[in-house]
């Protein structure tokens, strides 16, 4: 491994690069937005935060391709070369679709028990279970709560895809693209990534604050954003022969 | 848990590379992917890669989900023990039960190495505040597992197996 490594950010059109927050490595009419690493001196919580700051500086001014976390090339002519020369095409098509897009990711959040308490009450294994579990040590009932919490857990999965259906029903019409993503908290009703055009960005917003009246005492929901598209720029690009 | 500002509107906010939470739901595992054969791999990326999806779909999901649900006393009306509390519990730092192992190991991390900011304050905090707070399932472990986000990695290990074999 070599000294001077480069951690490569995101790529945006060299037209773009005068405003970029961070060095760039120009080739043809592509830039990438790249900070000088040492090898093996990564911190993991640093790296998280730098990769966000410099993304979510960029993405102020520019149609950004935001790269995988954690993308370290050997050096600048490995992404002149091997990044933008051989990819050239596929990038700029790639930014041409996202021009003047941005993301915004929008979230619920189950607000009370309420949900806990109707899945208590709406399936009989889930209270048979529980009731069983009642007065067991913790240690005892382990394998008997992993159960539970698998039964609990379908039965949560069938709330979130009704109201991920109607986040979506609500949202879709003022943006371009959707994506639903894993919701990971185990009170998260839903987690959906939009792509949105700049210019809707206004109407966007009231329509996840109508949402959010519509769903209110049930849902909390958030709006994040706007954000550099993560997750409308999933390509894989080859190893080009340049 | 993330701080937060808000825009004018009010309905957008943007969230601050100390949402870390927030942060890694959102990049982690996005975005273009480049031939590994043109990649260099440093290894604290990886492992805070594969940490964090540990946290994202693993046996934990399904004991917090128990403990949701044990937690309700359907007898009483009043009672405010159910899922928010439990957010609260997972994300103060509790000393509390192995289900937060790996998700503190990944916090532990994420803030505890971090040399900027105010990060290592706030966790002492939440630290502290969370040993009264110790819910009747678990108060006799409190004590003895005071310091279990520093074991986080042992509990880690040995949620898999179980997990693995017994999910019935």
């Amino acid at each position: 491994m070599s000294e001077g490594t480069v951690y490569v950010y995101g790529v945006v059109d060299a037209a773009d690069a005068g405003a970029a927050p961070v060095r760039v490595v120009v080739e043809g009419g592509l830039a990438a937005l790249v900070a000088d690493v040492q090898a093996g001196s990564v911190q993991a919580a640093k790296a998280v935060r730098e990769h966000w700051r410099v993304l979510d500086a960029a993405v102020e001014n520019a149609t950004v391709l935001p790269l995988r976390f954690g993308t370290v090339m050997a050096d600048d002519e490995a992404v002149r070369e091997e990044l933008l020369r051989a990819n050239a095409e596929h990038l700029a098509g790639l930014l041409e679709e996202l021009r003047g897009r941005v993301q915004v990711t929008v979230k619920g959040t189950y607000v009370d028990d309420g949900l806990m308490r109707g899945i208590v009450a709406g399936s009989p294994a889930v209270k048979a279970l529980r009731e069983r579990l009642k007065g067991l040590p913790e240690d005892a009932g382990y394998f008997e709560r992993v159960r539970l919490g698998e039964l609990v857990a379908a039965e949560v999965d069938r709330h979130r895809e009704a109201d991920t259906a109607q986040a979506l029903t609500a949202l879709e019409p003022h943006a371009v693209a959707s994506r639903t993503e894993t919701a990971s908290a185990p009170d998260a009703a839903f987690n959906i990534a939009f792509l949105v055009a700049r210019a809707d960005l206004g109407a966007f917003e009231e329509a996840v604050g109508a949402l959010a009246g519509t769903l209110s005492g049930r849902i909390a929901v958030r709006g994040v954003g706007p954000l550099a598209p993560y997750s409308f720029a999933d390509a894989e690009l080859a190893a080009g022969a340049v | 848990m993330a701080a937060v500002a808000h825009s004018p509107r009010g309905y957008l906010d943007r969230p601050r590379p100390s949402g870390l939470a927030d942060v890694l739901e959102i990049i982690l595992d996005k975005g273009i992917v480049i031939d590994a054969y043109v990649r260099v791999s440093l290894v604290g990326i990886e492992l805070l890669t594969i940490d964090a999806r540990i946290v994202i779909a693993s046996v934990d999901t399904y004991l917090r989900f128990a403990e949701a649900v044990n937690r309700l006393d359907l007898t009483e009306a009043d009672d405010s023990e159910g899922l928010p509390e439990l957010m609260e519990s997972m994300t103060s730092g509790g000393a509390k039960s192995k289900t937060q192992g790996a998700l503190e190991g990944v916090k532990e991390k994420l803030f505890g190495d971090d040399d900027g900011d105010d990060d290592n304050g706030k966790q002492r905090q939440r630290r502290s505040s969370s040993r009264g707070s110790s819910s009747r399932g678990s108060s006799s472990k409190a004590s003895s597992s005071r310091s279990s986000s520093r074991s986080s990695s042992s509990s880690r290990s040995r949620a898999k197996p179980r997990s693995s074999g017994n999910s019935k």
